[in-house]
């Protein structure tokens, strides 16, 4: 165990090192001169000599008269000691710049978790053991549907059936504007600005993730421990929650896997869509105003995060089943 | 015998193809026989063709695939037109649709942008086509009217006892008609884009509406107007002595009059950047800028005109003989002139053209209406639907195919030989597929389309979604190969000295190419899906191409939800429409190539 998860961390380390090789020429390779853009705004105030010296100032500050390779490790060893660098729309660290919209972000995905699984296992797990039936066949074509919608017909629809024809929720936004009082009141607020959002996400997990449980449920129901089971006269309640589920709960692992990363990414056409300030709306603003440092660094972080998150499911196959040999 | 191996399977593959579209002959087998002559191919395919929903999402797939790649051979359109006239119109097919009251009982009529508005005998005023609430409000107590002139978005009409009236749009001072022409006897109203002109008996121009689009200068020309003429731009006046004066205050084209027909001009027309005029012997001239084949006058109309109109590109011209002449610019049929005969007048504007009969039965050609509507630039939402569709189609195509030829050799490779390749593939699929895809899509498409053109950004979308999105194709190869290359007839194609390449691609690979296919339809599915995201972002096909997604772009405002639904449900439909019939018929495949299945 202890050696494979050695094993492990080395493999990380190497593709970490490539990605983020990747990931930097991708980010020498963006058009215009961090250097200038930096000076953007005192230009016109300046002599072109005192603007010259300004500008190589502003270089060697930026690290960007060194060779490439020295640019390299620098801006490596910075992100890894989580310095990001710095937003130039936001004129503030990186770090510091996606402190509210992370906050936004998790949220929202922790709290759509809840609904999507109370909804997703047992529906998954009803049409595995219903298999062929009405009721299933009724749901394949359900959730066919559901998860070949693209997220924002979705929310355009659920805009509006409940912003627009019905002014139930408020079409975007986190907060009222200039809405000031107790925390509690705050929260409120926040909760009802963040109610339409919430839907839609749950509305475009359910029909991926239901179809999902239900497939690794007739896998597991197919095996001849359950005819075992079945067999020595344990009742259906027993022999689907206890031998079955159980046994379906490794490819399960591997969805929560990418949830656990979307977690911190967002999703990008929903925050879009209902201008909420997380993650996903970063990342567009960043890139409409060429703010490349934040993009970049996001890249960086989720790549640190999925390669962690890997890691973690293989490590949670050993929790799910004791029968899985890690080598 | 090689030989004949190779034609059973062209003939297998040919039953396929057949069975798939025109259904197979059904000649009843005995159960041990069927067990015998079934390929695996034909169970696979009798498995999908029993299930309907497979099949219905087929059908579905094909029709949308049919019509975005060959409706736009009768439904052409020009991407890169736009005309804010038309903007944000409804879904209609009535801008020509004149009431029946004015069959037989009709003494003008003229097209708006988007209506039309007409006068009985009686002097009364009927509207028809897409009305905004102020058009419909129609002054009441009116004296009977004699003519009437429709703009982009308003009506002015004169009466019998020389009043005028106007009404719709009523910004810009276009309501307020100047007390000097209220009070002077008027022989002619003329409606523009924003703009209206009332010309009275002394030959004096009154000019009222919008003068920053539309400037009007009548400077040295008061008193002699005869007849006046306005387009989106300016107006066009014929004098009393029969001479032509464009009443441009700047140097426009129109103001080049061929200085041969000074003098003896009875009739003028104008388009939007044309002028023609008719003289004495009934003859047409034509200046200005001279596109959408405006100059290609047809000859046999030469000397036989006696009335000329126009609408925004094209000219209409009434002849002696009682028949009637278009020609100019086609974009909407509106030069396609039925058969007509016995003609009195015509009317012609924008799109439309209207003709009167000797019996005083309407006839009308030209610019129906939008199936599904108008964008905010005007353009036909429908004709973009079926372009966008094929840009998608083709995007989401090419993507898939690029991710299945990197996705296959990673995974073959990943997979026969293992070791350290394997690993170090596997783990590079595993960082790919592990950072979240639209962020990274979006990030790749704002750094390399800065630099590249808009044709180029939608090749760059297909690279990078197939950049992106072998990984898990990769994996499912992988997989695939692990469990094959164990086989015997792997072992014996070592044996015999085969290349290792040609092992993999030649004899592992065909036995796993069903479930390859499988993920890649439903793979095709998602890049439609993450190129419609892309666009409708902003970071992927930008405008003026059109995609499924691009069109949605900017599409969740309060304003466009709820009054311009046409512009979001439309395209909405058919993305939703194509990626679930793609997954249904991928979903009912992967039922059907799963042999655990049969075991029912």
């Amino acid at each position: 165990m202890l050696k494979y998860v050695l094993k492990r961390l080395l493999y990380i380390v190497v593709v970490f090192l490539i990605a983020s090789v990747l990931i930097f020429a991708l980010y020498k390779s963006v058009p215009g001169d961090p250097a200038r853009l930096m000076l953007e705004g005192n230009k016109q105030n300046m002599r072109p000599e005192e603007y010259e010296v300004a500008y190589q100032a502003a270089r060697e500050k930026l690290g960007l008269d060194k060779s490439l390779p020295v640019q390299y490790i620098t801006w490596l060893f910075n992100t890894i000691r989580g310095d990001f660098g710095y937003s130039l729309t936001y004129k503030m660290p990186v770090k510091q710049m996606i402190g509210v919209p992370m906050k936004n972000t998790i949220l929202l995905n922790v709290t759509s978790l809840i609904p999507v699984f109370a909804i997703t296992i047992p529906l998954g797990i009803a049409t595995a053991v219903r298999r062929g039936s009405k009721f299933d066949n009724t749901v394949q074509v359900v959730t066919i549907v559901g998860y070949s919608l693209p997220f924002f017909v979705i929310a355009l629809l659920f805009i509006f059936l409940f912003a627009v024809t019905l002014p139930i929720f408020p079409i975007s936004g986190v907060q009222t504007p200039g809405l000031s009082g107790s925390p509690s009141r705050m929260f409120v607020d926040k909760m009802y600005h963040m109610a339409l959002p919430l839907i839609v996400m749950v509305f475009t997990s359910l029909g991926g993730l239901t179809r999902y449980v239900r497939a690794t449920m007739i896998d597991a129901l197919r095996r001849d421990y359950i005819r075992t089971a079945r067999a020595k006269g344990l009742t259906e309640k027993v022999v689907i929650y206890s031998h079955a589920f159980r046994n379906a709960l490794i490819p399960f692992i591997t969805i929560m896997t990418g949830w656990f990363i979307s977690i911190f990414s967002g999703s990008v056409v929903i925050e879009r869509t209902f201008l909420w300030n997380g993650m996903g709306k970063v990342i567009i603003d960043a890139l409409n105003q060429q703010d490349f440092a934040v993009s970049l660094t996001m890249v960086m972080f989720y790549l640190i995060l999925a390669l962690v998150g890997n890691l973690l499911m293989d490590l949670s196959y050993v929790l799910a089943d004791p029968r899985v040999k890690l080598t | 015998m090689n030989d004949n191996a190779k034609k059973r399977r062209g003939s297998t593959f040919g039953d396929v193809l057949r069975i798939m579209f025109l259904g197979r002959s059904h000649t009843k087998l005995s159960l041990l026989e069927e067990e015998q002559m079934q390929s695996p191919y034909r169970t696979m395919l009798r498995n999908f063709r029993e299930k309907k929903t497979a099949m219905l999402g087929v059908y579905i797939f094909l029709l949308i695939f049919l019509a975005c790649f060959f409706l736009p051979i009768w439904f052409p359109a020009d991407i890169t037109f736009q005309d804010p006239t038309q903007q944000n119109t409804r879904p209609s097919n009535n801008f020509m649709k004149v009431p029946s009251a004015l069959q037989a009982n009709v003494t003008g009529l003229d097209g708006g942008a988007v209506f039309g508005v007409g006068v009985d005998l009686s002097g009364k005023v009927y509207q028809w086509g897409n009305l905004s609430a102020k058009l419909k409000a129609i002054p009441t107590g009116m004296d009977p009217i004699v003519e009437v002139s429709a703009g982009l978005d308003h009506v002015v009409a004169l009466s019998s006892t020389g009043k005028l009236y106007t009404w719709g749009n009523d910004r810009f001072n276009l309501g307020s008609i100047p007390a000097a022409a209220m009070n002077t006897p008027i022989k002619q109203v003329a409606a523009g884009h924003q703009i209206s002109l009332a010309l009275a008996e002394n030959g004096n121009l009154y000019v009222w509406g919008n003068e920053n689009i539309t400037r009007i200068s009548t400077r040295g020309v008061q008193g002699t107007i005869d007849k006046v003429v306005v387009n989106t731009t300016t107006a066009i006046a014929l004098t009393k002595d029969k001479r032509v004066v464009a009443l441009s205050s700047r140097e426009t084209p129109f103001n080049y009059v061929p200085d041969a027909i000074q003098g003896r001009v009875v009739d003028i027309a104008t388009t939007d950047r044309s002028a023609a005029a008719l003289t004495t012997d009934g003859r047409v001239y034509v200046w200005g800028g001279l596109d959408y084949g405006v100059q290609e006058i047809p000859e046999r109309i030469q000397g036989n005109v006696v009335h000329l109109v126009a609408g925004r590109g094209h000219f209409t011209a009434l002849l002696k003989d009682g028949t009637v002449a278009s020609w100019g610019w086609n974009y909407y049929h509106q030069t396609d002139v039925p058969k007509l005969s016995g003609i009195v007048y015509v009317s012609a504007d924008y799109f439309q053209n209207y003709a009167i009969d000797n019996k005083g039965n309407i006839h009308t050609w030209g610019l129906k209406g939008y199936l599904m509507g108008t964008d905010q630039y005007g353009r036909d939402t429908f004709s973009r639907l079926l372009v966008g569709g094929r840009v998608t189609l083709t995007i989401g195509a090419i993507s898939v195919i690029i991710a299945a030829f990197i996705g296959i050799i990673v995974g073959s490779i990943s997979g026969y030989y293992g070791g350290a390749m394997d690993i170090f593939l596997m783990r590079m699929a595993e960082v790919v597929n592990a950072i979240p895809f639209l962020p990274l899509a979006m990030i790749l498409s704002a750094i390399i389309g800065s630099k590249v053109s808009e044709t180029g950004r939608i090749a760059m979308i297909m690279v990078i979604l197939g950049l992106l999105s072998w990984p898990s194709l990769a994996r499912l190869v992988r997989g695939q190969i692990l469990a094959e290359r164990e086989q015997e007839f792997v072992t014996a194609a070592k044996a015999m000295g085969i290349k290792e390449f040609k092992i993999i691609f030649k004899h592992i690979l065909p036995n796993v190419i069903t479930v390859v296919l499988v993920n890649l339809t439903l793979s095709f599915a998602l890049c439609l899906l993450y190129e419609s995201s892309l666009s409708y972002l902003g970071f992927g096909v930008n405008e003026p191409n059109a995609t499924w997604g691009n069109m949605l772009y900017g599409c969740n405002d309060s304003t466009v939800m709820s009054q311009y639904w046409w512009r979001w449900v439309f395209p909405s439909i058919a993305l939703s429409l194509c990626t679930i019939s793609i997954n249904m018929a991928g979903d009912g495949m992967r039922d059907a190539i799963d042999p655990k299945l049969n075991d029912r």
